[in-house]
């Protein structure tokens, strides 16, 4: 009966409610994403004076000197660096561990999913404090633990390893639980039907669960990827303006940073975003039309 | 019904707005709201602004920000008209914001002031906030630069202390001597961005400069800053000092309170660093910088910060109460007293200089016989973030100073070129 009621609603009440229901979300949407980002094209056109005025056109000059800047060329490949390393070691490690956290018989299973997803909680601002101790050349206590003395943070050839070890670390909590709420999904009978194949714990693995948890996977690696190629905190909070990896280890996002807010040439600062985010456009659209061949909906 | 619900929704909707503007107008009424960057300062100010309080009746609320993200805060609060009603101004920035009409005009409120008259405070220092004949901020204080040693290190290494009789060769020589064989303790430090505390100052010993003037050109190509700055080379590549890597890790301060570096350059600010640290406070003490032995100078880069009150401000006349006050005879008194730093204000030095007799902060008093003021433009801080980044280089071994030095004035150059 009350599906009779709600069809009997004329088409144009329809459209009146929906739109006021997502307004909410068109509101913000529009003031907090959309908004800027067309400022953000229109400054990177621009020389803009200090505090946002006098903004003189000069066209694609600003992406004509982000392109011979040594510093932007070299943050490019930093920031490819970092995803490559951080996205494949954080899905893969998160993966296995959802699998083998996933098992009725394990004991202890909700505090070990706890432990893996604390990272998540922390304020990123003090998951790097506390990294940055732990990893500083003179008083860390890692190099003082194995009596060694590696600058973790200051030498360029490791600098930006370290900061992916961190961001792997910080990410495996967040990605195992959407791998687990994933798994929970997946029909038990093919793993008994697998196991009277004779299959063994990794053929199950790549046979069962990664083409039917697939959906999920695809999900996540797209999202991480995106979230790496705009990698900024633990850079900004673990490495000090004079520090001598920073030139090695430097993202995009930190470089956009320094030239709108610190040197404060908001233009400059806009064409560099610009450009990461049509990376990210390309990139996720490959992603986008690959999964055709690897993402299986049931 | 419907309707009804219609309405209410959109009452929702509009009412986050109306409350998100309201909030910004209740917030106004409240304590004056004042910002600063240096939490060693704090505790004093705080002082201060009690005893305002206690005389007027206005309450002010001090926020801290460390110094890089003061700046993107405050800029960001001048672009969004929401600036704190008070605040600290540094001559790296108070061009940019005196001509973009930022900052309070307060030259007619000076006139009339019964506590600030102009020649009770430097000029250099009130040149700093002065933009088209027209004042905008009044001298906090005043700094100057002063070498910190280890005593404790000096004498197991059986060294006497450093004093106003030393060159900076005897500075080297007693790094030298003073650097263990195995670099677990080191005789010098100076990051490569510590330029107005550290390297300007030998630039300017050696008659050389860092900018002109006329503020048209660098002079870091020029072969008198060269010449200079290859000591600071010698340290380098001798390894007299920690590497960029540790020293951009730990601050120069942390690594004389930790007993890994002898000697370092430290303004005036510090000095409640140096009283606050158990350690530093047993074991350091500070003499005059060396002096140039060519041309027999002793500069000493120098600064003052200023207090300045937003444009915009809807209580301007309450926050020039406040500034007017931290200005005042008393304020500037107090600021020294508290050891808080060195006040503009004329003849409170000694007071300042009392106020941790275990230092022999004299040296500091001493260092203001040939003040050089901290080089500055219109955009400071472009050039001085451009230059940084090929210190960094020089520091970390991979240019020579040579090299580095003339590629910083050809940068610098360019970017007074478009000013």
């Amino acid at each position: 009966m009350r599906n009779n009621s709600l069809r009997s609603k004329t088409a144009g009440q329809t459209f009146f409610w929906g739109w006021v229901l997502i307004l909410p979300t068109v509101v913000g949407l529009m003031v907090l994403n959309i908004v800027p980002l067309i400022t953000t094209i229109y400054q990177s056109l621009h020389k803009t004076g200090d505090f946002g005025r006098g903004y003189i056109f000069i066209g694609l000059k600003n992406y004509e000197k982000l392109f011979s800047d040594k510093l932007v060329r070299q943050s490019i490949i930093n920031t490819f660096k970092y995803t490559i390393i951080q996205v494949p070691f954080s899905v893969f490690i998160a993966l296995v561990l959802a699998v083998m956290l996933n098992r009725e018989n394990m004991r202890g299973r909700s505090a070990y999913r706890t432990i893996f997803f604390l990272p998540m909680v922390v304020a990123p601002a003090a998951i790097a404090m506390i990294w940055r101790w732990l990893l500083n050349t003179e008083f860390g206590l890692i190099n003082n633990l194995f009596n060694i003395r590696i600058g973790w943070l200051t030498d360029p050839r490791f600098g930006i390893y370290s900061v992916a070890i961190i961001g792997i670390w910080s990410d495996i909590g967040y990605n195992m639980i959407l791998f687990l709420a994933g798994l929970q999904e997946v029909p038990r009978d093919y793993y008994e039907a697998a196991e009277l194949d004779g299959a063994n714990v990794i053929q199950k693995f790549a046979s069962v669960t990664v083409p039917l948890i697939s959906p999920v996977l695809f999900f996540v690696i797209v999202t991480r990827m995106i979230a790496a190629m705009q990698v900024f905190d633990t850079i900004f909070m673990m490495m000090e303006r004079a520090n001598p990896a920073l030139a090695k280890t430097q993202s995009l996002v930190y470089r956009f940073y320094q030239a709108s807010f610190i040197v404060k040439e908001i233009g400059y600062g806009s064409a560099i975003v610009i450009v990461l985010l049509l990376f990210i456009l390309a990139i996720t659209a490959v992603q986008l039309i690959a999964q055709k061949r690897w993402v299986h909906y049931s | 019904m419907k309707k009804v619900g219609t309405i209410l929704l959109l009452l929702i909707v509009a009412g986050t707005f109306l409350f998100a503007g309201g909030k910004a107008e209740t917030v106004k009424s409240g304590p004056l709201s004042v910002m600063i960057w240096d939490s060693n300062q704090e505790p004093g100010i705080r002082k201060i602004i009690d005893d305002f309080t206690a005389k007027t009746g206005i309450e002010a609320e001090i926020q801290v920000v460390d110094w890089a993200n003061y700046w993107t805060l405050l800029a960001a609060g001048a672009q969004g008209g929401s600036l704190p009603d008070v605040f600290w101004m540094h001559s790296n920035e108070s061009q940019r914001y005196m001509s973009n009409e930022m900052l309070l005009d307060i030259t007619d409120r000076v006139a009339k002031s019964s506590l600030i008259d102009l020649a009770n405070y430097p000029a250099d220092i009130w040149s700093l906030y002065t933009y088209e004949n027209r004042y905008y901020a009044v001298p906090k204080d005043v700094d100057t630069i002063a070498l910190w040693y280890n005593k404790a290190l000096f004498d197991k290494a059986g060294l006497s202390y450093p004093d106003a009789s030393w060159t900076w060769d005897d500075l080297y020589v007693a790094a030298k001597k003073l650097t263990a064989p195995d670099r677990s303790v080191y005789g010098f430090a100076n990051q490569s961005n510590n330029n107005q505390a550290g390297w300007y100052n030998l630039v300017y010993g050696n008659n050389g400069y860092v900018l002109s003037e006329d503020k048209t050109h660098s002079g870091l190509d020029k072969p008198e800053a060269i010449e200079a700055m290859k000591w600071m080379e010698r340290m380098i590549l001798e390894d007299l000092m920690p590497s960029q890597s540790v020293m951009s890790e730990n601050a120069e301060d942390v690594l004389m309170q930790s007993g890994k570096v002898v000697m370092a350059m430290q303004g005036s600010w510090m000095v409640p660093s140096f009283r606050d640290n158990e350690y530093s406070y047993e074991n350091c003490d500070v003499a005059e910088l060396p002096y140039n032995a060519r041309t027999g100078r002793r500069p000493s880069i120098y600064n003052g910060l200023g207090w300045a009150i937003a444009k915009n401000s809807t209580r301007a006349d309450d926050a020039w109460k406040l500034v007017e006050y931290f200005g005042s005879k008393e304020a500037q008194l107090k600021q020294a007293q508290l050891g808080i730093t060195m006040s503009a204000y004329v003849n409170t030095s000694e007071d300042w200089k009392n106020s941790v007799p275990k230092f022999n902060l004299q040296a500091y008093l001493n260092m203001q016989d040939d003040m050089v003021i901290r080089p500055f433009s219109k955009n400071t801080v472009k050039w001085e973030d451009a230059t940084h980044d090929i210190m960094l280089k020089v520091w970390s071994k991979e240019i020579t100073m040579e090299q580095g030095m003339r590629e910083a004035a050809r940068i610098t150059n360019e970017i007074l070129a478009d000013e």
